[in-house]
């Protein structure tokens, strides 16, 4: 298994390197046709996880779905948030056979454990309001990384902004 | 995964102590907050089976001496200072000269003696008063010479326990999460003196939250390594893993009850967490908050009789209290925002938790009815993650105050507060077992 995992998160990263503006989409597709192959393990590919185990976490291309933003210690949709969650629900609608995981992140701020079900909170806020604008829940999923995987390091509210997200991940189109 | 580790049955037995001599009249005379800096002098232990090449005399030391300095209350003198050497002197109050130890300082001695036959050890430690020329405490030790480190661990919580009043927490094991070996979040565990560390998850995905059986023999623990957050259980001497729960999204931050019968975690109904109780085998027994709020961290009283845990039910996050029999919840805290991980001390008295104020992150304890919250630490970084050894006196936790995260241990008035671990990345929740036995 661990040869397996190093190989795709070698393709994962020539991918990224290499692929340019294609770059998520391929990505979207290989997480397709290895999502059976891996099995147990169920890399999405370019799930935040998988990103950061590859090295490219925070590193460039966001794929056809932008990020939802939140304030601190809350799992609340502002009219900005909600208005990226309309654009990203155009997009599920031109792609009706599409799934998304929805991931939900927190800031480094305050303790691993609350943070992992503040995130939780929030990828559900985002499923909730695609829901309600038409999107099937059978192709949204969530899962919560808490604070585990920002995409900015740096200890400055700019940065944590940046890292209280629900992310969108194409699993399949 | 084989064995990963195993304590053998050491065999302590006490050593003669002069009937004149009581100990009892000494404990907690000596020392109060502010007394932080006893002067031991902690000699080699004398070798009694001839030329060996194990280091057992050294090794001895150096462990009692840092568990004696990380409880704060002891300063170890410099072992160079020692007029009187081991191999040319005894170890009992007649055959020892006082007047060469107190000349340098020294107002505690340890001292003994070992015998190594293959794998065979043998020690016989004594502390003395050297002020008043006697005894204190004898301890004969007998198992493999792999269980060294043990019984060292053993003898300071005996010294300490002279001293105070109540026996050290240093017999006893740490878990934490890491990142010293790489960027992902993996799980080790360690002796308090920063020995005997193993790795003990590789699944280079997150681990987070572990914690100890009451028998300080298995770990709970949740890993993404099958991409959902599942909750394991890993027995650290057989090395057998169990999967205990998997349900869709969150298995978050389980605690065995005190009896070992239950366990207490959190699990994600819709993207709300919740607090559950499951048996052994990991079925639901009774689910024990149901709120639209999070729900998270459960610490169960000593008795096990009620679960502390933290939930924003009230706008921000707040340490409650609830019957293991489920029921209505009581807040406990009230000062502050933020206020998450409780921690139930295991003397039942206390609940430990972190507060945020003002951007920082601290340890408090607050009394279980909620009255006497007090802050434990401060101006000192971020202090979060606090667990309570098995004397419910220490905790350690960890703190960013020297750049990375690294393990500190205080006693419950903050008055001691030291560096437990050390080199690079950072560690992180941190679990104290029980005492080994």
């Amino acid at each position: 298994m661990g040869k397996r995992l190093l190989s795709v998160a070698v393709v994962g990263l020539l991918v990224a390197v290499l692929g340019g503006g294609c770059s998520a989409k391929k990505k979207g597709t290989q997480a397709g046709t290895e999502g059976s192959g891996v099995g147990e393990e169920g890399l999405a590919g370019g799930g935040s996880l998988e990103q950061y185990k590859a090295g490219t976490l925070g590193s460039g291309e966001q794929g056809p779905l932008q990020d939802v933003h939140f304030a601190f210690d809350s799992f609340e949709l502002d009219e900005s948030g909600r208005g990226v969650l309309r654009e990203n629900g155009n997009w599920l609608k031109d792609h009706a056979r599409a799934k998304v995981e929805v991931e939900g992140h927190c800031d480094e701020r305050g303790t691993v454990e609350y943070n992992l079900a503040l995130g939780a909170k929030r990828a559900r806020a985002a499923k909730d309001y695609l829901v309600t604008l038409g999107i099937s829940p059978d192709h949204l999923t969530t899962i919560s990384y808490g604070e585990e995987l920002p995409l900015c390091h740096e200890h400055t509210e700019e940065c944590w902004a940046k890292n209280r997200r629900a992310h969108f991940v194409v699993v399949s189109e | 995964m084989n064995r990963l580790w195993l304590w053998a049955a050491v065999v302590a037995s006490v050593l003669g102590i002069h009937p004149r001599m009581s100990a009892a009249q000494m404990k907690g005379s000596i020392f109060g907050p502010g007394t932080r800096s006893y002067p031991v002098a902690v000699a080699l232990l004398k070798n009694l089976s001839g030329p060996t090449a194990a280091d057992v005399a050294t090794r001895f030391a150096d462990i009692v001496g840092r568990d004696l300095t990380l409880s704060g209350y002891f300063k170890i003198l410099d072992r160079s200072a020692y007029i009187e050497k081991s191999e040319a002197s005894g170890y009992t109050p007649d055959s020892i000269n006082f007047d060469s130890w107190s000349v340098i300082g020294a107002l505690a001695l340890v001292k003994g003696a070992y015998t190594l036959q293959g794998d065979n050890l043998t020690l016989e430690v004594r502390l003395f008063d050297v002020y008043q020329r006697r005894q204190l405490s004898g301890r004969r030790y007998h198992g493999p010479v792999s269980e060294l480190r043990r019984m060292a661990n053993k003898f300071a919580d005996e010294i300490i326990g002279q001293f105070t009043g109540d026996r050290g927490p240093f017999d006893s094991r740490f878990a934490f999460v890491s990142t010293r070996d790489g960027k992902f979040k993996e799980i080790y565990v360690m002796s308090p003196d920063e020995g005997d560390l193993q790795q003990i998850t590789r699944n280079q995905t997150l681990n987070v939250s572990p914690s100890w059986s009451p028998d300080s023999r298995s770990l709970l623990y949740t890993s993404y390594k099958r991409r959902n957050p599942d909750l394991f259980l890993i027995d650290l001497i057989s090395g057998r893993e169990t999967l205990l729960s998997q349900r869709p999204g969150l298995n978050l931050g389980a605690k065995m009850s005190p009896d070992g019968t239950k366990i207490a975690v959190t699990v994600e109904d819709d993207g709300n967490a919740d607090v559950v109780l499951l048996d052994r085998s990991g079925k639901v027994i009774r689910r024990l908050t149901d709120s639209w709020a999070i729900d998270v961290s459960p610490s169960w009283s000593p008795d096990g009789k009620q679960i502390a845990f933290c939930s924003n039910r009230a706008g921000g996050p707040q340490i409650y209290v609830i019957s293991a029999d489920g029921g209505d919840a009581r807040r406990i805290t009230f000062s502050g925002n933020y206020n998450t991980s409780p921690a139930w001390s295991p003397k039942g008295d206390l609940i430990a938790y972190v507060s945020r104020s003002e951007g920082e992150f601290n340890v408090f304890t607050v009394k279980v009815d909620g009255s006497a919250p007090r802050q434990l630490t401060q101006a000192a970084g971020n202090n979060e993650d606090p667990s309570w050894g098995p004397d419910g006196r220490y905790m350690v936790f960890s703190s960013s105050r020297t750049g990375r995260r690294k393990l500190f241990i205080t006693d419950v008035t903050g008055g001691s507060q030291v560096q437990l671990t050390h080199g690079g990345g950072d560690d992180t929740s941190p679990a104290w077992s029980r005492w080994l036995e």
